[in-house]
């Protein structure tokens, strides 16, 4: 069998007491892809990063990186880097003091490590920063500075843990693509653990959805939002969110609310409830004899109290009403 | 205002010390008009350092004893208190509660068992073997402490340190003791300050007038005359046993009001 590279995990779960955080976990992210875990809060996402990472034991299963079982290995031999949601920058040392003492520890040469820094300052545009305290630098700025020091780390799997939630929305928007490229040549597998799937979608190639420590889904964000495989995953992607109409005995009906449109006759009654304008397009509240519907209608659209709504056949996704599965 | 009265209330016996070590015998008895003009007099300290053994030497015991104290105390109490905060949190409770009833026992209690101990093991008269019981009798509360300042600490520090490799030596000597070193300096002030206080195990196990701590000597000065007390040496006495303190104290003032006043890291 051909070495696949990057990181496999067969089966890896995690066990507290007779709580399952993790269960049964099957993933393969390959050198250079980006996968986002994406969940709830609760949901055994950092769990999972936590058991890659080595900082958890795993209570069963298998994690291979670049085809060796590490399983066993202890965090400080997996060549694993982390970027903590709080960052972890060492706060008494400044941004080189924070580079340097992972390499200093690991052995490398001062020359050497000299070299690598001033590089990795150089690609983070850093620079000019080298002798403050973390506590003097910006949130965008300590996030560059763990994510140079996951780099000097040389990883085989690169960890982030919702590496975006410290910055405002603003700076979460300029720095996405950035990060995006930043990771995507430095061509390591990366993980990324968040709940917001605005992120996911951003960073991420493909994205695995878990809920109550189970794998749902894993697939690229257009997989998951237009083929979802349960009602999980199809309620979870997608704002807003998306509607659910009963259909006959055991089936409800999965619609996105930019695929439900306004007709003349021949639709669903309904009425206007409420109307919110979002910039270039408005989102109505609709109520019908088959329940209160979400619709996404283009801003200039002029309406009256009662309209009719309606759907196409193929845009609409059937789930069991029992199981919570789609329906094929 | 309040403020002012407290610190008279702890300042004012320090100061009364201060000014009566300076005056002769004389003055101190004769309170009369102009008494504070005259009978000034630095004859109390020449008295006291050139006594026998000279006072100076107590001092150097007492430093001696709560040097190797403090330093016993703490290599024993971090790495403990290390492991304490790694505990689960159902063991780590049970124990801090025997840490608590063990740093609240009344050690008074022990100190005769503890003579016997001193006595079979040949302990008395050891200068440095008082470290032991202080030590002992001082850990539990260090432990507390300390443990309560490595729970302060986030945990992903030291993740984030494991992940790049260090291993637990290096995590403490790098990442961790360097941001307790508030915490460290208090819990070591008050360590010394145990075994510079102490009196019933000192006054048991050891006889020797060279030998004597700071607490026992002066004791002995006290009551070294059944007709005349001397009021005067034994003042200067308090003012030399206390600068050694102040020194201490003044040296580590920021780390201690930055230990009471912040927490240990903020990002």
């Amino acid at each position: 069998m051909t070495d696949p590279g990057g990181l496999r995990c067969e089966n890896l779960s995690r066990r507290v007491g007779d709580r399952c955080l993790v269960d049964r976990l099957n993933l393969t992210v390959a050198a250079g892809e980006s996968l986002a875990l994406l969940g709830p809060s609760g949901c055994g996402k950092t769990s999972t990063l936590r058991l890659l990472a080595g900082l958890d034991p795993a209570s069963g299963g298998r994690i291979l990186l670049d085809g060796q079982d590490v399983t066993r290995q202890p965090a400080g031999q997996r060549r694993v880097a982390m970027v903590f949601q709080s960052y972890a920058l060492y706060p008494h040392l400044s941004v080189v003091g924070n580079l340097n003492l992972g390499l200093e520890v690991r052995g490398v040469a001062a020359a050497e490590r000299r070299r690598r820094i001033t590089e990795v300052l150089a690609l983070l545009e850093l620079q000019g920063y080298e002798h403050r305290r973390p506590a003097q630098l910006s949130g965008g700025q300590r996030q560059r500075v763990a994510l140079a020091r996951a780099l000097l780390r040389e990883p085989r799997l690169m960890l982030l843990d919702e590496p975006m939630s410290n910055l405002d929305a603003q700076l979460r928007d300029q720095l996405r693509p950035e990060l995006r490229s930043l990771l995507r040549r430095a061509g390591h597998p990366v993980i990324h653990v968040t709940h917001d799937q605005q992120e996911a979608m951003g960073l991420a190639d493909r994205i695995a959805v878990l809920n109550g420590g189970v794998l749902q889904q894993v697939g690229t964000p257009q997989d998951l939002y237009h083929r979802p495989v349960n009602l999980f995953v199809a309620r979870f992607l997608g704002r807003p969110g998306i509607n659910l109409i009963p259909d006959e005995a055991g089936v409800q009906l999965g619609i996105r609310p930019e695929h439900l449109r306004l007709v003349s006759s021949g639709g669903l009654p309904a009425r206007l409830r409420r109307r919110e304008w979002q910039g270039a397009q408005q989102l109505l509240w609709l109520e019908t004899a088959r329940g209160e519907l979400l619709l996404l209608a283009d801003a200039g659209l002029v309406l009256s109290d009662a309209v009719e709504v309606s759907w196409r056949a193929e845009d609409a996704l059937r789930f069991s009403s029992v199981s919570g599965e789609r329906l094929q | 205002m309040l403020m002012t009265a407290a610190l008279l209330w702890s300042l004012l016996p320090l100061l009364c010390q201060l000014l009566t070590s300076l005056r002769t015998p004389e003055a101190l008895v004769l309170q009369g008009a102009g008494a504070w003009l005259e009978g000034w007099t630095l004859e109390n300290y020449r008295l006291v350092l050139q006594g026998e053994p000279p006072f100076w030497r107590y001092l150097l015991n007492s430093c001696l004893v709560g040097i190797s104290t403090t330093s016993l105390t703490l290599l024993l109490a971090i790495p403990a208190a290390y492991g304490l905060q790694r505990q689960r949190p159902r063991w780590r409770s049970a124990l801090s509660l025997a840490l608590l009833v063990a740093a609240m026992f009344p050690y008074v209690l022990l100190f005769l068992a503890l003579l016997e101990l001193a006595r079979a093991l040949g302990w008395g008269n050891q200068l440095l073997a008082l470290a032991l019981p202080y030590a002992g009798l001082s850990l539990p509360l260090a432990v507390l402490l300390l443990q309560a300042a490595f729970a302060d600490l986030p945990q992903e520090l030291e993740d984030a340190a494991r992940l790049e490799g260090l291993n637990l030596w290096q995590r403490l000597r790098h990442v961790l003791l360097p941001l307790l070193g508030p915490a460290i300096a208090s819990t070591a002030i008050l360590v010394f300050l145990f075994a510079w206080n102490e009196y019933p195990i000192a006054l048991t196990w050891i006889s020797r007038a060279d030998l004597l701590t700071l607490p026992v000597a002066m004791a002995r000065l006290a009551g070294s005359s059944v007709y005349a007390v001397p009021y005067g040496a034994f003042a200067a006495a308090t003012v030399l046993g206390g600068l050694p303190l102040l020194a201490l104290v003044m040296l580590f003032q920021r780390q201690i009001v930055s230990g009471l006043t912040q927490g240990a890291v903020k990002g």
